[in-house]
């Protein structure tokens, strides 16, 4: 019963919502607007037609690659950045600067130098991913009060005790809201990648729906790809609140 | 905390040639590594077409007087300013109202946080179909990009208005909206601008994206096309201008609030 309570707010939106759907679904041009069951009955067509789940695969290979890439790039960089000082000075205003550049921009220029394989769409996912988690961890890095290493120091405390106890405890909560950043830039990453470059996976997916005028199956695979979106940054999150315990 | 550790020390003529040489100068340095590494890099296993940082940097005089790139640049500008205005306007009302009434926030709450993380590139099929290959396709995704992260943010903002603040216009029988008007908005102002600084972002992401894919003329375009047509240095100064924008719009909002809101410490409200 209170879990019935507790929920109750959440099913009548999402009802609300699917109702809504339909309605305007039912109520405008079918070139505009599909309703939710035509949608659904869609999606099931792609599923069952066997094409949706190797371009699903597609897309996820796609996005582990570059992803992972980041992560055994980015962390072991950031980390090492933030335990020598001038190096992270000297990097520092590059990093913030590559962080809020617009990843995208550069998608014509790797188009033009590596064409269309796979390596380039790994290269486009990595570049967007890769910053926010350097961002993020030499951020943290700054957090660290110096006394705290030099008083490490002066207790003769070895590296590997000072990396245990000062440097992973108050940089890692920091590299994981960059992993979280990460997870959703390396999402709209891997899309503009299928978009832009050869054309795979579930960015196929949605181009040739609509080049095709098949709404329905634009609206279908933006359900997917969304539902993938909520569920990562869900992950995402978890991910940073386990470590955000460590903050102080 | 470290900067302003700095910025205190930096008054005094010793602290500054110290500073010069602790910070000032292995950036520098790095930097210069940088382009260098670039340079030998594209000279050595590059064909002569590809960026390097001399024919960049030689390009730009000859960029900025083109009047199609001062074009193209005007109107994304333009595009991404009406974008993140009309983002602005409508997200902090729906903000304001999610953090002030928990109905309206049950109500569309997953909503927000549920288009918030849908990649907005994805969109881009759909908003060419309902709004053509045209402009107003641009603007449709610079605001999907743009107005939820101000959603989330004045929510958030709303949301820790002070109990105290809230009591005292009570009980001055403060009506709603100048409650919300004039107490909630200016209380939740640092998220706001948390908000519009990730949303400038966005937005600038958005307007290039649609101009990549519905090949609506602005700075994007303007990328794509001289890239395409082998002319990457005039291309660069392209991307050049627009890590510009996205830098100098950071810079802008941190300053801003630092100048404003001094009491208020950044935090990483959802980033």
């Amino acid at each position: 019963m209170e879990n019935i309570r507790r929920h109750a707010p959440f099913w009548t939106s999402i009802l609300a919502g699917i109702a809504l759907w339909e309605i305007a679904g039912r109520s405008t041009s079918k070139a505009f607007m599909v309703p939710l069951s035509e949608t659904l009955v869609r999606l099931w067509q792609l599923v069952s037609g066997g094409q949706f789940i190797t371009q699903l695969i597609d897309s996820t290979i796609l996005f582990l690659s570059g992803f992972v890439l980041a992560l055994v790039v980015g962390m072991p960089l950031g980390l090492l950045l933030a335990r020598v000082r001038v190096l992270r000075i000297g990097i520092e205003p590059y990093i913030m600067i590559l962080y809020a550049t617009p990843m995208v921009a550069l998608i014509p220029f790797i188009l033009s130098l590596m064409g269309f394989g796979f390596a380039p769409k790994v290269l486009v996912v990595f570049l967007f991913a890769v910053f926010p988690v350097l961002y993020n961890t030499v951020e943290g890095a700054r957090s660290i009060k110096p006394e705290l290493i030099e008083v490490a120091k002066s207790y003769r405390s070895s590296e590997w005790a000072l990396w245990r106890e000062v440097m992973l405890p108050y940089t890692l909560p920091y590299t994981m809201t960059g992993v979280r950043q990460a997870i959703g830039r390396a999402l709209v990453g891997m899309v503009a990648a299928e978009f832009f470059l050869s054309s795979t996976g579930l960015g196929q997916l949605i181009m040739g729906a609509s080049q095709n005028f098949d709404t329905a199956g634009v609206f279908a695979s933006i359900l997917v790809i969304g539902l993938i979106g909520v569920g990562l940054m869900r992950l995402g999150l978890k991910i940073e609140q386990h470590f955000a315990r460590w903050r102080n | 905390m470290n900067a302003s550790l700095t910025v205190g020390a930096a008054r005094s003529g010793v602290a500054l040639s110290d500073r010069l040489r602790t910070t000032f100068m292995p950036r520098l340095l790095t930097g210069f590594v940088i382009l260098l590494a670039w340079e030998i890099v594209v000279r050595a296993f590059a064909p002569a077409y590809v960026a390097k940082p001399t024919t960049v940097i030689m390009a730009i005089p000859r960029v900025i007087a083109d009047p199609a790139f001062l074009r193209a640049t005007g109107t994304t500008l333009a595009a991404v300013a009406e974008g993140l205005a009309i983002a602005l306007i409508f997200g902090t009302i729906i903000g304001l109202l999610m953090g002030r009434s928990p109905m309206f926030e049950r109500g569309i709450r997953h909503y927000v946080n549920g288009f918030y993380a849908v990649p907005m590139i994805v969109v881009l099929p759909l908003f060419s179909l309902w709004f053509g290959y045209s402009g107003a396709t641009r603007i449709a995704t610079i605001i999907f990009a743009a107005i939820f992260s101000i959603i989330i943010n004045v929510a958030d903002g709303a949301r820790s208005v002070p109990r105290e603040y809230m009591e005292v216009a009570r009980s001055f029988r403060s009506g709603r909206l100048s409650t919300l008007v004039g107490i909630v908005l200016p209380s939740s102002m640092p998220y706001l601008l948390a908000g519009i600084r990730l949303a400038a972002g966005r937005a600038l992401i958005g307007a290039v994206v649609a101009e990549f894919f519905i090949s609506v003329g602005g700075l994007g375009y303007y990328i794509l096309y001289n890239s395409r047509s082998y002319h990457h240095n005039e291309a660069f100064v392209g991307v050049l201008l627009l890590a510009a924008f996205g830098v100098g719009f950071e810079l802008l909002v941190t300053w801003a609030t630092q100048r404003f809101m001094p009491w208020y410490r950044r935090d990483e409200k959802a980033s």
